[in-house]
């Protein structure tokens, strides 16, 4: 099978194919990307992080079919972490989505964290591409959501969805520290749970300080704060069409291009640093590893003392 | 780096049919995850179509199959004819639950590459994917 | 909840009250007796726990221990018969009579349904459990292309009404209680008995139908859900409301606690998961303007036992009484029936193995007689031990029937009330258990009760984590466990038979079900069907509106889709949530 031929004509055994020989780091993942990355740039990324519980997947589920509807093809990048100690995962979150499954214009696929901190996996990116020249219109990615790491999801994503859920105090804490400066639309989910109205004031009291703390203009988006029931597929219509806004908003500034562009620059430094680390690992003297171990020189000195070497 | 963190071994366990008892391939989930695998769960109620579907989605290297009703005659032939249709006969289809001894030529004949009846051992499980794997290697280089 | 805390009987710590002769004494034992024979003789292993819990168990308990625990005999046991039961709910215990000795029925078309019930109740049973297929209890019918291969197989296949009237070709006047197990289409299947039962001219009055009703369970580890949590608690809420109110003899609602513990709750996650799981029900209930007096005796459990012998007997007596205490401290129950739980007990199948089936017989009487000396309840069934490898065949059904007349006839434990009341290890550990359900309830309730619990995904993830560490305690031999890691045949025959049903099974079910919808009156189903869906959206009551589509034999998925318009249906991944 010529996997970058089959996946550009959109056969789903060659595009799992090629996502797994990219996130297996196979040498023909880079061969197949090659060849097939003249026909990406032009799906549209959506990005959907939030803390633990919010209900990413179901939303993620309920988004799927409103883009169906609007007869989008979509393409899902679903993460969950992979265990540090075994290196193994358990990755649940298709099936809040197998209604999908069947829905020949819809692709997803799970991936563990592999050890990349930041609630993205390390081949999210290139799972993204993958889809993009699948020809999937739209690409879902559904990040871990712990911590304040999701910031990573910005850098991938065209737009940012933020999936909060009323009433709860510490988690609002954490959006407030993060997610609130990279959101470009928030959703409180759940809401038909006490203490909505609560949770959408502070989240627009929080988007308005944003507001006031950006003195240049030049960038007129204002996120919207939307409520949904994702389980009852309530307020999704209202998400879908705000997210293509955005799209629209960012393609008329010249913003689309512009942040596809620094996510593929982002991507070769990153991969520059992964060969440039695993290069000088090669011609590491281990002595000198070993003499830092004993304590006999400094981690400082050492790195100095290698870097020469090389 | 060591082969098991930077290549898992990935995983599809899958129910299918109405047959919801999920103690068995929860144990198995946490299992294989513990051995470093990744393991992707269709969810209940799956119907083969979908179980196969999803494999090729996640270009998963095994489908495993829990089946704790006499449903699985029918079913599992019919989840190895698809991923044979679509190019994805390569896969390893496991199967594990209640399988009477009378069904199982019956079910290797249709493509299931290995049985494991109620009460195996999670490690026996881990050593033969394990084993299927290297053995897999081996041929290919 | 693995709180190992190991009160040894020698070091208890506490000030004797009174007499501290025996702690004294049982110093003096442990370092002049025991401990020089420990000494040359090593104990044979270095942990002793109890199975499921992982409690530490002592050498020895003495009348130290019950102190340590603050039992007190007035308080915690009282008398059988009186608050707070945990002798008994009966003033004689089984003296007067024995319990009701049930079986598991139910495969194929209703037809052979009633053939195997017969010859059930011709071999001494009372009553009759009666389970469905996979494609009924998931609400849809026989036909549906999503359940092909499972009609007829784990239970009857019930497409309409008239299957129930062709499964009810019995003798009603042996059959005195018949138990119906099916959860998630609750509402269609009281209707569907209630409707066969007028077609047979039976009085709902001289026959009790229990109907199980426990869709909350099914969100916890079953899985065999339709409709959402909040809707699945609110069409349980109906029917326990109807038959309160119309068939005041009948039992609306069960908690089997016996689903639980194969999921792999330990004795403390079975008794406050499912108390706090009954207080759900019992809050909408009670919600619906019927009081705690008038409800709370019609609540009913299914409770089974392990192998660990002390672990089971004192979660039965620890059952009765948290019961007891929830129902008076909770919601201030006054009636003597709203403290006495009523419950159906039962040796667990995941206690048997497929290697060796014989030797699960042996682990059946085992169970039975710790059912029996925990209480039994008003009633006990018995599984089959060739349970483990496919449905049960005849001989088995005679094998079990006959285990529970072993153990009421010929071993004198029913002959007097709560026998090991009073033994030290038994008093502690029951106090133990009521302890530890107690706080665990408090963290449920605490949360917001049982319903938010399982929205969250807190019972799944406990069980999920419950099942992981228990597989490995036995793969890693810690557990012993005959025929699968101890005593294992090398080249194992199988040694009994399998019943099996017959393919054509369903393709008669099948065609059985489109001859009916060919024949009725399809514009009545359709007014009974858009019944049931503005009921559904209203809020009303569902069971009249299912009771007027069954009698128009609307069919039991046609139904359950109805519904299905209104509600939605339930998805989840927290089943694999214990992670």
């Amino acid at each position: 099978m010529d996997v970058a031929k089959e996946l550009l004509g959109g056969n789903m055994l060659a595009g799992g194919r090629a996502i797994r020989w990219l996130d297996d780091r196979d040498p023909r993942g880079a061969e197949v990307l090659a060849s097939v990355f003249p026909h990406t740039g032009r799906a549209h990324i959506i990005g959907i992080t939030g803390p633990p519980g919010a209900g990413k997947s179901t939303l993620a589920n309920a988004m799927i079919s409103q883009l169906r509807s609007r007869g989008r093809r979509v393409g899902v990048v679903a993460i969950d972490p992979s265990s540090p100690f075994s290196g193994g995962a358990i990755l649940g979150d298709r099936v809040r989505m197998a209604r999908h499954t069947l829905d020949a214009d819809v692709f997803i696929r799970s991936i563990g964290t592999r050890g990349q901190a930041g609630g993205l996996s390390r081949s999210a990116h290139d799972a993204c591409l993958i889809l993009d020249a699948m020809g999937f219109d739209v690409i879902l990615v559904e990040t871990v959501g712990v911590g304040q790491d999701e910031i990573d999801i910005v850098a991938l994503a065209h737009t940012t969805v933020i999936v909060g859920l009323p009433g709860l105090g510490d988690e609002v804490q954490a959006i407030k520290a993060g997610l609130m400066e990279v959101g470009d639309v928030f959703v409180i989910n759940k809401a038909d749970r006490e203490g909505y109205e609560a949770t959408r004031q502070q989240f627009e009291l929080m988007l308005h300080l944003r507001a006031e703390g950006r003195q240049d203009s030049s960038l007129h988006w204002s996120p919207p704060v939307l409520r949904a029931v994702a389980l009852n597929d309530e307020g999704i219509a209202e998400i879908i069409d705000a997210t293509e806004a955005h799209a629209q908003f960012l393609r008329d500034n010249g913003e689309f291009e512009r942040l596809s562009g620094q996510r593929e620059r982002a991507q070769t430094l990153g991969l520059m640093g992964e060969a440039l680390l695993q290069l000088a690992l090669e011609k590491t003297d281990p002595d000198v590893l070993a003499a830092v171990e004993a304590r006999e020189i400094d981690p400082y000195a050492a790195a100095r003392l290698l870097l020469r070497s090389l | 780096m060591p082969q098991g963190t930077e290549r898992p071994l990935r995983v599809l366990l899958a129910k299918l049919g109405m047959d919801t008892h999920t103690v068995g391939i929860t144990v198995i989930a946490h299992a294989l995850r513990e051995a470093g695998m990744e393991v992707i769960f269709t969810g209940l109620k799956q119907t083969p179509a979908m179980v196969a579907t999803a494999a090729i989605q996640e270009d998963v290297d095994v489908v495993g199959v829990s089946s704790l009703s006499a449903g699985h005659t029918r079913s599992l032939p019919t989840l190895a004819r698809l991923l044979r249709e679509a190019g994805a006969g390569d896969k390893l289809l496991l199967v594990g639950g209640v399988i009477p001894e009378e069904d199982q030529p019956l079910l290797q004949e249709a493509g299931v590459d290995k049985i494991f009846t109620m009460g195996a051992d999670t490690r026996d499980i881990i050593t033969y994917l394990n084993e299927w794997r290297a053995a897999q290697q081996a041929g290919h280089s | 909840m693995k709180d190992k805390s190991s009160r040894a009987a020698m070091q208890s710590t506490r000030p004797a009250q009174q007499d501290d002769s025996i702690a004294v004494e049982a110093q003096r034992w442990q370092s002049d007796t025991r401990g020089p024979y420990v000494q040359a003789h090593p104990e044979r292993r270095d942990e002793f726990v109890t199975q499921a819990l992982q409690w530490s168990v002592n050498p020895l308990y003495t009348p130290a221990d019950l102190e340590a625990v603050d039992f007190d005999y007035l308080q915690d046991l009282g008398f059988p018969g009186e608050y707070p039961y945990t002798r008994g709910t009966t003033p004689n215990g089984h003296r007067s009579d024995f319990w009701t000795m049930t079986q598991v029925t139910g495969f194929g078309k209703g037809l052979e349904w009633s053939k195997r019930a017969r010859y059930m109740l011709d071999q001494g049973l009372s009553g009759l459990i009666l389970e469905y297929d996979l494609a009924t209890t998931n609400g849809y019918d026989s036909d549906d292309p999503l359940v092909e291969g499972e009609v007829g197989r784990a239970g009857m296949a019930l497409d309409s009404l008239e299957d129930l009237e062709q499964a009810f070709d019995l003798p009603f006047d042996k059959l005195q209680y018949l138990m119906s197990v099916c959860n998630a289409p609750q509402p269609v299947n009281l209707a569907m008995i209630i409707a066969a039962l007028e077609k047979k001219g039976v009085d709902p009055k001289d026959f009790v139908l229990h109907i199980v009703n426990g869709i909350l369970i099914e969100y916890t580890c079953v899985g065999r859900y339709i409709y959402p949590p909040k809707d699945g608690l609110r069409l349980a809420t109906d029917c326990i409301e109807y038959i309160i109110r119309h068939h005041p003899n009948w039992a609306p609602i069960s908690i089997i606690a016996a689903q639980l513990q194969p999921a792999k709750a330990n004795p403390v996650q079975e008794i406050a998961f499912s108390l706090t799981i009954a207080c759900a029900y019992i809050d909408a209930v009670l919600e619906r303007g019927l009081d705690i007096d008038t409800v709370a005796p019609y609540f009913h459990f299914v409770i089974n036992v392990d192998m660990d012998f002390f672990e089971g007997i004192c979660k039965l007596r620890a059952f009765r009484k948290c019961w007891a205490r929830l129902m008076r401290e909770r919601y201030g129950a006054t009636r003597p029936e709203a403290m006495q739980i009523r419950m159906m007990t039962s040796p667990t199948t995941t206690a048997l193995t497929l290697q060796q089936p014989l030797n699960n017989i042996g682990r059946l009487a085992i169970m039975a007689t710790a059912c029996a000396l925990g209480g039994a309840g008003e009633s006990m069934t018995t599984p089959l031990h060739d349970e483990a490898h496919s449905l049960p065949a005849e001989d088995a059904i005679r094998v079990g029937a006959a285990l529970q007349h072993i153990v009421a006839h010929e071993t004198g434990v029913a002959e007097t009330i709560d026998p090991l009341a009073g033994s030290y290890y038994v008093e502690t550990l029951t106090k133990q258990l009521e302890t530890a359900a107690f706080a665990e309830m408090d963290t449920i309730f605490e949360m917001g009760g049982a319903l938010k619990a399982i929205e969250s995904g807190y019972f799944q993830r406990a069980l999920g984590r419950e099942q992981y560490e228990r597989n490995r305690d036995i793969e890693q031999g810690k557990r012993k466990w005959v025929g699968v890691n101890h005593l294992q045949l090398e080249e194992e025959k199988r040694q009994i038979d399998i019943f099996r049903l017959d393919d054509s099974v369903e393709a008669e079910q099948v065609s059985k079900v489109q001859a009916l919808r060919a024949r009725r009156d399809q514009a009545a189903v359709d007014r009974a069907l858009d019944e049931v869906r503005i009921a559904a959206r209203n809020g009303d009551n569902m069971v009249p509106p299912c009771l007027q589509a069954v009698r128009a034999y609307a069919t039991h998925g046609e139904i359950c889709h109805a519904m299905r318009d209104v509600f939605g249906e339930h998805r989840t991944d927290s089943q694999l949530g214990g992670i």
